[in-house]
């Protein structure tokens, strides 16, 4: 079958990966405190996603149960030709005798789907006699992590939450289920998730994270139905749990498409949940008030560099990255740095129906300000339209991965990473959202650009 | 031992010509007497189908390695080649990690630092239904309008090798269309227990399709068979008036065609090497350096001897011996007694981990434990001279708690409760990360070269010294980082417990 080439001259190649496979949503289950990923899978699959997600990409860590913790069936040509069932099984059996955790995931990789292995029926076993397992076709022909993440979440909900949670029909004012990037693909995730749950609440909400350091891990999980409603915070990931919510609890979501980066968006962010919940906003009016007070207190003496340097500052830019990440920045970078988009490419495999309304941000991104965004996955063609991008007199500034440091050098610009893979950053709890978040991104911006200087 | 074949497009695995194991447990001299190396090397019956040494395999694994990530790191790591991945997109989550080795290794040697060139077919669910040999010849013409290669090497996954793709069709049509080698090698990770095999895979695909059949020689060249460590053979051969020719990564297409037209072949590791190096002496009259590695004081003479036999260098060799002696002697002298009373363990690669134990030892430091990722019980050549551990224990002494392991850091916890080690030395992710939170810190042996030669020992010594200073960072950790392990498990005192006795897991 031949394959046809779009717009860009992108076949089905891919250049410089910028996601893991469905699998590599391992690293979901990794970021819920007291969760354990086990693979049903071949020997290298869990590597590969942790050398890439969680090694060369800010340097995040395994923590408590990835890296070479995660169980693994390892699959060899025995499972491949007799079917690889009963060697889950005696896995399962020696995890739970091995590995202490709140909470097991298995995940079904390529092979185990390809063999046709029923790892429903064999994890059902195990929940009948109420171990706290549940299982995900995963294969990493499915799609990428983006897909993997959701498959996960829904088979937590179904098969954990569900069963678990006492009073489903409870609901809680002012708790809210917040669903927004994507543990350890967004290599920023642990920070900006810890800045979101401090901005809503500072808005006077009690917030379920799920993931990361600030979340009460699988405890916190059952508490999903007690929400009043969930909250995604992204284009478009998040939105699916959101509606299967929706369906199974009938609890409502609000979809947020830009993530809060500085003060105005943050602001207006905050009112706009607060709004929606229908609370009482004089406690979030105070906070957004105390931090807006703070964060102009730095502006201000920040306006000495940025109004006077005379070694001179770049003044376009690109940002290559998810489409969360990718809007969020170009909010700001528009509306708070008033710097000038040049070009803008999402890679994160957006599903097709979201697109339009994604390009649509792009048309409004400040009163005067719109541009166009590209949706792309093969490195190659990234490489080639940036190269081909007039950036003007100046050199650019190329937010995006460490596949763009070749083309970055090209262009004699000046490189962030902001996004998977950033195998040239370390990151413990760094954030670029929120109210703090915008002021270390204002700090990483212009060192890497003044220290190039000379 | 059996003739390695080059006819056959498909490598044979490493469990079925050398008898690799992934587990087992004892002490070195009981799995060297087990291994029988002198006995198979001559080609004894029970080697026809496999090894025949017990394996200590439980029903507990963790996630290890496959061969296919082998083949990115030696394939992908040719500068003017190109590999495609014929996968889902999973497998290319390995062209992070090669990539960000790639551009270091490349910094390290000297060359333009530039991207990985690996291409992955981005294989869906209906790929897996009609087959996909279509995106693959897709990919291969992507591969040469964007790089134009000297060579193109595919790589096979375990979705491919279960669909039953014919790759081989495909690249045989698209050389002769490109007038450039196109090269599949299988490396399906479920094919193969152990990871090595893809090793073997790519240098198969080398020795099939790029090495050059000529009969020039150049007597002054050596092949040398690495991945991306620092150049120290340089400098080295130098002084015996020979040239390197480094393969398999960061080499040239052309490096590797004239693989054929060296004097000799050498290795800094057997698992590494044994493959290609047998195959050149075998089918290109290629002499391999059969001797034990270049670690430590009696490796390295012997090593370097046995080169100056081969490319007839035996004077220069002497007097690199006899000056290298005395250059190094009295800075080992200072070490050691910085280094005293300490107790060293190693967790690498098999026979790397041979050498690195002799280097340790020459330092005086104390080596009870070692764990292996596996343990093949002879290598390619089948000549005792290759005997890696038989050599480790004659010159070196006994290592009492020796174990194969295939990167299972639960085993880990146990190995290290037993021998208590100040430090271990790793290569490869995973187990330093558990060394550390029970306050043992690790030096990553990323730069392969490092404990090679007579100024390997030194380097050595210096690296342990500076990883000992950041005790304090781990044992601080120690004191708040929660192990995922059970109280059961961490009482167990036997690591292979379950091996043993499967039956426990129904308790």
């Amino acid at each position: 079958m031949a394959v046809t080439k779009n717009e860009h001259g992108q076949t089905n190649s891919i250049n410089q990966v910028r996601y893991g496979c469905a699998v590599g949503a391992l690293y979901s289950v990794v970021s819920i405190p007291g969760a354990v990923p086990i693979g049903h899978c071949g020997p290298g699959c869990m590597d590969k996603q942790y050398t890439s997600l969680a090694f060369y990409n800010g340097f995040q860590g395994s923590g408590y149960s990835g890296g070479s913790v995660s169980p693994s069936v390892n699959a060899g040509e025995k499972e491949v030709v007799f079917g690889g069932e009963k060697r889950l099984d005696e896995l399962i059996k020696s995890t739970l005798k091995i590995i202490e955790g709140d909470l097991f995931v298995v995940l079904n990789g390529c092979i185990g789907e390809l063999v046709g292995d029923d790892v429903g029926a064999v994890v059902s076993k195990y929940q009948k006699q109420g171990v706290p397992i549940v299982y995900a076709e995963t294969g990493g022909f499915k799609g990428n992590n983006f897909v993997g993440h959701e498959i996960i979440t829904t088979a937590i909900i179904d098969q954990y939450v569900d069963k678990f949670t006492l009073n489903k029909d409870h609901r809680e004012k002012g708790l809210i289920n917040v669903w927004s990037e994507l543990p350890y693909q967004n290599t920023f995730w642990r920070g900006d998730l810890s800045e979101l749950k401090r901005i809503l609440e500072g808005a006077g909400f009690r917030v379920n994270i799920l993931f990361g350091g600030k979340s009460a891990g699988v405890e916190e999980w059952k508490t999903i139905p007690h929400a009043q409603f969930n909250l995604v915070v992204s284009p478009w990931l998040g939105l699916k749990t959101a509606k299967h919510l929706e369906q199974k609890y009938n609890q409502p979501y609000l979809h947020i498409p830009v993530l809060p980066i500085g003060a105005q968006q943050t602001a207006a962010f905050i009112r706009q949940v607060v709004e929606y919940a229908g609370i009482d906003p004089a406690t979030a009016e105070s906070f957004i008030e105390q931090e807006e007070k703070e964060y102009y207190y730095y502006l201000e003496h920040f306006n000495d560099f940025y109004a006077e340097y005379w070694w001179g500052l770049p003044a376009t830019y690109a940002v290559v990255g998810d489409s969360t990440y990718n809007l969020a920045l170009n909010k700001f970078l528009v509306n708070q740095l008033g710097l000038i988009p040049r070009r803008q490419i999402i890679t994160d495999n957006t599903p097709e129906k979201y697109r339009e309304a994604i390009a649509q941000e792009y048309q409004k991104l400040a009163h005067d300000v719109a541009t166009t965004v590209d949706f792309v996955e093969d490195g190659y063609i990234v490489g080639k339209l940036l190269r081909e991008t007039d950036f003007g007199h100046k050199p650019p500034i190329i937010f995006g991965t460490t596949w763009e440091r070749d083309t970055a050098k090209a262009l004699k610009g000046n490189i962030v990473e902001v996004g998977f893979p950033a195998s040239y950053e370390v990151v413990l709890n760094k954030s670029y959202i929120g109210y703090r978040g915008a002021l270390q991104l204002i700090e990483k911006i212009f060192t890497v650009a003044i220290s190039a200087s000379a | 031992m059996g003739k390695i074949n080059l006819r056959l497009t498909e490598v044979q695995n490493r469990e079925r010509r050398l008898g690799t194991i992934i587990a087992w447990n004892g002490t070195a001299s009981d799995l060297h007497t087990q291994s029988g190396y002198q006995q198979r090397g001559s080609g004894c019956k029970s080697n026809k189908d496999g090894c025949r040494l017990c394996e200590a395999k439980g029903p507990f694994t963790q996630g290890s390695v496959c061969s296919e990530q082998m083949v990115e790191c030696q394939a992908g790591n040719v500068r003017d080649a190109v590999l495609i991945q014929h996968s889902p997109i999973g497998c290319g989550a390995g062209q992070v990690p090669y990539n960000s080795i790639y551009r270091n290794g490349l910094a390290m040697r000297g060359h333009k630092v530039e991207n990985i060139r690996i291409i992955n077919t981005n294989l869906q669910e209906t790929d897996m239904v009609f087959g996909a040999l279509g995106k693959l010849k897709q990919s291969i013409d992507d591969a040469w309008e964007r790089y134009s290669p000297k060579a193109i090497f595919i790589g096979t996954s375990c979705p491919t090798g279960i669909i039953g793709e014919d790759i081989e069709s495909v690249a045989r049509k698209k050389q002769e269309e490109l007038g450039i080698p196109v090269i599949p090698l299988f490396c399906e990770g479920f094919r193969s227990k152990h990871w090595s095999t893809g090793f073997d895979a790519t240098q198969h695909g080398i020795l099939r399709q790029i090495v050059k059949k000529s009969t020039k020689k150049q007597e002054d060249l050596v092949n040398v068979i690495s991945l991306w460590g620092s150049d120290i053979f340089t400098p080295m051969f130098k002084e015996l008036n020979l040239r390197v020719n480094y393969v398999v990564d960061m080499a040239s297409v052309s490096d590797l065609e004239q693989l054929s037209e060296a004097a000799a072949t050498v290795g800094f590791c057997y698992t590494l090497s044994s493959y290609m190096a047998a195959a050149l002496e075998q089918e290109f009259g290629v002499p391999e350096v059969k001797a034990p590695m270049p670690y430590g004081f009696a490796g390295t003479d012997a090593w370097l001897r046995e080169l100056g036999k081969v490319t007839h260098r035996e004077e220069l060799v002497e007097q690199y011996i006899a000056k290298e002696h005395a250059r190094v002697k009295p800075k080992i002298a200072e070490l050691k007694k910085k280094l005293q009373g300490l107790k060293g363990y190693v967790a690498t690669g098999s026979a790397y981990a041979h050498g690195l134990i002799q280097v340790l030892r020459e330092l005086d430091i104390q080596v009870d434990g070692s764990l292996v990722f596996h343990h093949d019980p002879v290598y390619d050549s089948g000549d005792a001279r290759e005997d890696s551990l038989g050599h480790l224990i004659e010159h070196y002494g006994e290592v009492p708690s020796f174990n194969v392991s295939n990167r299972q850091q639960y085993q880990f916890y146990g190995l290290l409760q037993e021998v208590k080690p100040d430090f271990i030395l790793i290569r490869h992710n995973g187990l330093a990360p558990l060394a550390s939170k029970l306050g043992i810190p690790a030096a990553p042996l990323g730069d392969e070269h490092i404990a090679i030669g007579y100024e390997g020992i030194v380097n050595l010594g210096e690296a342990i010294l500076d990883i000992l200073a950041h005790k304090k960072f781990h044992d601080d950790l120690k004191k708040h980082a929660k192990l995922p392990y059970k109280q059961w498990w961490l009482e167990q005192k036997d690591p292979y417990i379950l091996a043993k006795h499967p039956e426990l897991i129904d308790a």
